[in-house]
């Protein structure tokens, strides 16, 4: 093997780790995108969900929103009557404003 | 029968040791000497020079043949070392030590920063040149490839690759390997400073990024396939590294990994060191091209540094002035103690520079740089 042959080798062997390398690098790479994108998906899915509960939380929000007077009634009473009136009515408590409940002797 | 006090005296004399042994053998006792003195008072990787220095101190002693073969069909055994030997001959330690390597080597700072390996594969680059060299000196191709692995700065990868190539150079090439291993913070510092400027070696680099369980799993996994894919006859070597990494991510074997990282490699560094140490025989190693081997692994291990340097230095221009071109020393494997010298010298141009973990991305990165490096070469000149 002449010096010349040697060196050849040299550049070829440094070549060989460089491309094996690179090639890892390149993989690595790959391999953290991959599971950064799993990740977020993941992180994301329950955001959803408390965005979701937070607009229901909102919507309770809005319900209880203003002042219900009661007059002679507990507030299990009035709660039950609320319940009864959404239902017969077939409006969504969401979009039924009380003002006031007033017992009937 | 007439017994003589003197006859007595000169039989008990002449069955010794001490009428056998040459000047050169007490040479050899000499070095051991030495060697032990820089393990046990310096600290030069003592728990390889010390028992390479008493393997040498062993096998160069009349008469205790420790190291003499068993020949078949003589009846007579061979010497407690030779059988031991084996592991090292049959490649078997070298690679048992890099499972231990594995099971304590953390590959986060790698995954978190990929482009280290970049830097692992430039700190090659003494190998090649020092391989070019060799050949320049006459040594064989595969003497040259063994002398060139020096500048791999990794002591079990030079031993495999030599016990392989060329076994009657292992004990210089071992040696040379630790000790250099062990005199990197005096070796590199000087070629830091001067191939870089004072503004380079004051950058601050960011902070990593976390790396996930699942990517520290996916590692050692994804690197066996690809490396041995590419370079079958790195299988030993970057097989037992990832095994032992494996052992230590997946969290679920960890008496394994306690095992191989402890007590498996200690078992196997004793019995590498005494027999490497033992292949310096008088007659082998003092020779004009021990000299020569020494001198060309302190070139092999300039030039890697210098690669990696260079390579550091490519990068902090292409990255606009982000990445510290002195992690790129740590790409010669040698860990840790290359990345420690990374570490203080970027202390030294700017007190609030913390290097350490960028280093050893390039660290680990020189680890798996030399055993392709290696692998390359047994594929070239392995028989």
């Amino acid at each position: 093997m002449t010096i010349s042959e040697s060196l050849l080798i040299s550049v070829f062997g440094l070549a060989i780790v460089f491309v094996v390398l690179i090639a890892l690098c390149l993989f690595i790479m790959l391999q953290s995108r991959i599971i950064g994108a799993f990740r977020l998906k993941k992180k994301e899915a329950p955001q959803k969900k408390t965005e979701q509960s937070a607009s229901v939380e909102k919507k309770d929000a809005a319900i209880s929103a203003g002042q219900l007077k009661l007059f002679d009634v507990d507030e299990k009473t009035a709660a039950i009557i609320m319940a009864i009136v959404s239902h017969v009515s077939k409006t969504p408590l969401s979009e039924l404003q009380f003002k006031s409940i007033k017992a009937l002797d | 029968m007439q017994y003589s006090f003197i006859d007595t005296l000169v039989k008990i004399w002449e069955m010794s040791g001490f009428s056998y042994i040459s000047w050169q053998q007490l040479l050899m006792i000499g070095i051991s000497g030495v060697l032990i003195y820089l393990a046990i008072v310096k600290g030069f990787e003592p728990l390889l020079l010390l028992p390479i220095a008493f393997g040498m101190l062993l096998t160069n002693l009349p008469l205790a043949d420790l190291m003499v073969e068993e020949v078949p069909g003589s009846g007579q055994p061979g010497g407690l070392l030779s059988y031991l030997y084996l592991g090292v001959k049959k490649g078997i330690y070298p690679s048992l030590i890099f499972m231990g390597i594995g099971a304590m080597t953390d590959f986060g700072p790698l995954i978190a920063r990929p482009t280290s390996l970049f830097l692992g594969a430039a700190a090659q680059f003494g190998i090649y040149v020092a391989f070019t060299i060799a050949r320049a000196l006459n040594f064989t191709p595969q003497e040259a490839a063994s002398i060139g692995i020096i500048g791999g700065a990794d002591g079990p990868t030079a031993i495999y690759l030599t016990a392989k190539l060329a076994d009657h150079l292992l004990p210089a090439i071992a040696i040379a390997a630790y000790s250099y291993m062990a005199l990197i913070p005096m070796i590199q510092p000087p070629l830091m400073r001067l191939l870089t400027t004072k503004k380079e070696r004051e950058t601050k680099m960011e902070q990593l990024r976390e790396v996930s369980k699942l990517e520290k799993i996916l590692f050692p996994i994804v690197v066996t396939i690809l490396c041995v894919l590419l370079l079958p006859s790195v299988a030993p070597l970057i097989g037992m590294l990832m095994l032992g990494n494996l052992f230590r991510e997946s969290g679920v074997v960890e008496r394994l990994s306690d095992t191989a990282q402890n007590a498996l490699i200690n078992i196997v560094t004793i019995f590498l060191g005494v027999t490497v140490g033992a292949t310096a025989k008088a007659e082998t190693f003092l020779r004009l091209e021990t000299l020569m081997i020494i001198g060309l692994g302190l070139l092999a291990f300039s030039f890697s540094t210098v690669g990696g340097l260079l390579f550091g230095k490519l990068m902090y221009w292409l990255s606009g002035g982000k990445v510290n071109p002195l992690i790129g020393s740590a790409g010669v494997s040698a860990v840790p103690m290359a990345a420690r010298v990374s570490q203080v010298e970027g202390q030294k141009a700017n007190p609030s520079n913390f290097l350490l973990m960028h280093a050893m991305g390039p660290n680990v990165a020189g680890v798996i740089g030399s055993a392709v490096a290696a692998g390359f070469l047994l594929a070239v000149f392995g028989q």
